[in-house]
């Protein structure tokens, strides 16, 4: 059986915006948490056979990072890019994303990081999970292959959770998961020499503009600013016994520990 | 700094940097002091690349141009000036010699093991009476029938410690003077080949150099790289590319030292403001960070040169000079930025200064650079 395995990605802003978000490789780079996932992906494509896709959504300059995901070994690559997609909102992405793996089916396993470094809502999984009506595990921290499936722990609250998921479903990975591998020099120039992004337009898809974009979106960000992290430098007095004390006590009572 | 660039160049050295900073980082100052070899980090550059950067596919290398190549060099000597110097040396100095001179049986026989870092390369130009005038050297690869009995006594061979695969240059006419030299792969493990003692250097010191003795060390006359007497020619070619390798080390240091110099001066406090608000210090900054644009650029120029096949020994030349200095005064200025701690190795700042020095020196000091220069520029 060959099993077709799809990774959505992301290319997070490595900075706070001041203004107007202007995405490209010198501003952007590859979601470090969706690195473990692709990773995940293709150890387990390694180990059933298969092939692994990644798929992004955004502009064109962001076709950076499914190069990326080309050169740890992703065999095929998806942008998503439409200029009415500009302003889409986790649900709209979602949307975009599901319509994406539909298109792209037949899928045995979607995989997602477990958040974004940029914008931290980790919703697009769980969201594009519902949108295709997959099962869903979140937050998965080890697996195995099994027939027609995978077995998978997450963590949660202190508790180690084994699951069993069919294929399809849908996951998300904890950065834990599998370390990603390093992109070798001659990767990086086969790709850029030979591999090809597929760039797919909204009517390509098959979504009405009214999806995404600011119209299919069910939030709008209204402001954004930096949040200024108030620090502060404390002495404790006393000899090393009572400082140790004191240090215990201000930290239980910040909750802390 | 970028308009050179194009996204696969973009996704090198983000790659370059990634890796770097997880497995050199945190060694780089033990390293140094200790003047030990991180093989393991070696083997790991090996496997991705780092060895045979320029090398075809065919041959197991990366495929990459000169522009991919000093990425590479200036961010792995942005983080450790010895293994970005070890990296730059075993491409330019000793796997380019072999890929422009070599025959299709030498290619194949040494090159796919030097792509993937399995061997080290060396280049065996410097002997105790001659440096910068190359053509006065000593040694002699005297043929006999099949082989070529080779003495040599070579001094400061970078990588020379953990070298497999050495270029020795050497005298097999000794009478045709200049026209007399050429050039033997020689490989670690002949009898013969002794490799001398570890130098206690300045900086650089996480790269092994020592001298390499050849005594009646038996070469077979397979090993002859061109023909005899091209030892010049393959050296000056190999210098050539070098120097851009050079160069972008010295960037490397430079930006790191301007880098390490920044934060610092945001964090550190005199008189009640960031010393980076006092207009002695951020004057400093800024023409730090002019030149080790200005030497990027023309680091830049001379590998763009090369990749257009356009003449590029005057600019690799005037890229060499100019990123060398401007790497050692930019170092100085970022000790002095860090004032006494500058001074410590508890800053790496300290470790910049000792690394940058040598850029001014080895693969053409810059007094022969600026000869090779006003000869460009005035005529002969």
């Amino acid at each position: 059986m060959e099993i077709h395995l799809i990774v959505c990605v992301k290319s997070v802003i490595l900075n706070a915006p001041t203004g107007k978000i202007l995405r490209s490789s010198d501003s952007c780079e590859l979601n470090p948490y969706d690195r473990p996932a692709l990773e995940t992906a293709l150890r387990i494509r390694d180990e059933l056979g298969g092939r692994v896709t990644a798929v992004s959504m955004g502009p064109h300059s962001c076709a950076f990072a499914l190069y990326e995901a080309m050169a740890m070994g992703v065999d095929n690559a998806v942008l998503v890019c439409d200029p009415a997609l500009a302003g889409s909102d986790t649900l709209a992405t979602s949307s975009a994303l599901a319509a994406a793996v539909k298109k792209l089916s037949p899928v045995d396993m979607v995989f997602f990081g477990t958040r974004s470094a940029d914008s931290d809502t980790g919703q697009v999984g769980p969201q594009t999970a519902v949108l295709l009506d997959l099962p869903l595990v979140t937050n998965v921290h080890a697996w195995e292959c099994k027939d027609h499936g995978l077995i998978v722990q997450r963590e949660a609250d202190g508790f180690l959770e084994r699951l069993e998921i069919g294929f399809p479903g849908v996951l998300t990975i904890n950065p834990v998961s599998a370390p990603p591998r390093d992109l070798g020099l001659s990767s990086i120039d086969l790709v850029f020499k030979q591999g090809q992004v597929q760039k797919w337009s909204l009517r390509e898809l098959g979504l009405p503009p009214g999806c995404v974009g600011e119209a299919g979106s069910g939030t709008r960000v209204l402001a954004l600013s930096r949040a200024d992290r108030a620090r502060k430098c404390e002495f404790l007095e006393g000899e090393a016994e009572a400082q140790v004390d004191r240090l215990v006590e201000r930290l239980l009572e910040s909750g802390l520990i | 700094m970028d308009i050179f660039l194009s996204e696969k160049n973009r996704t090198v050295r983000r790659s370059v940097h990634t890796f770097c900073a997880r497995e050199l980082k945190p060694i780089a100052n033990e390293i140094d002091q200790e003047a030990s070899f991180p093989w393991d980090v070696v083997e790991k550059m090996g496997k991705l690349g780092y060895f045979g950067i320029q090398v075809p596919h065919e041959l197991g290398g990366a495929g990459l141009d000169t522009v991919g190549y000093i990425i590479v060099v200036e961010e792995v000597s942005k983080v450790c000036a010895a293994l970005g110097l070890c990296i730059s040396v075993h491409n330019s100095v000793a796997v380019y010699p072999l890929l422009a001179f070599g025959s299709e049986k030498q290619k194949h026989k040494w090159i796919p093991a030097l792509a993937k870092g399995e061997k080290i390369g060396a280049f065996c130009l410097t002997e105790p009476n001659a440096g910068s005038d190359a053509s006065g050297i000593e040694a002699t690869a005297i043929r006999e029938n099949d082989h070529y009995v080779v003495n040599a006594n070579k001094v400061f061979v970078t990588n020379g410690g953990v070298a497999d695969v050495c270029l020795i240059f050497a005298r097999s006419d000794p009478s045709a003077g200049r026209k007399g030299i050429s050039v033997l792969v020689t490989e670690r493990g002949a009898p013969g080949f002794v490799v001398g003692d570890l130098e206690d250097l300045c900086g650089v010191r996480a790269n092994p150099v020592t001298s390499i003795r050849l005594y009646d060390c038996r070469v077979p006359v397979d090993n002859l790289l061109g023909k005899e007497g091209m030892g010049l020619r393959i050296g000056l070619a190999a210098l050539d590319r070098g120097r851009i390798g050079v160069a972008s080390q010295a960037v490397g240091i430079a930006q790191a030292a301007l880098e390490a110099s920044v934060k610092y001066a945001r964090q550190r406090h005199q008189f009640g403001v960031p010393i980076a608000k006092h207009q002695a210090l951020s004057m400093m900054i800024a023409d730090m960070a002019t030149q080790v644009d200005a030497a990027r650029l023309m680091t830049y120029r001379a590998a763009v040169l090369s990749d257009q096949g356009k003449p590029f020994s005057q600019a690799s030349a005037m890229a060499k000079l100019f990123a060398s200095e401007t790497s050692t005064t930019v170092t100085d200025l970022a000790v002095q930025i860090h004032g006494g701690y500058g001074y410590s190795k508890s800053y790496a700042v300290e470790r910049y200064f000792r690394d940058a020095r040598v850029t001014r020196i080895y693969e053409g000091t810059s007094e022969i650079h600026r000869m090779v220069i006003a000869r460009g520029v005035i005529g002969s």
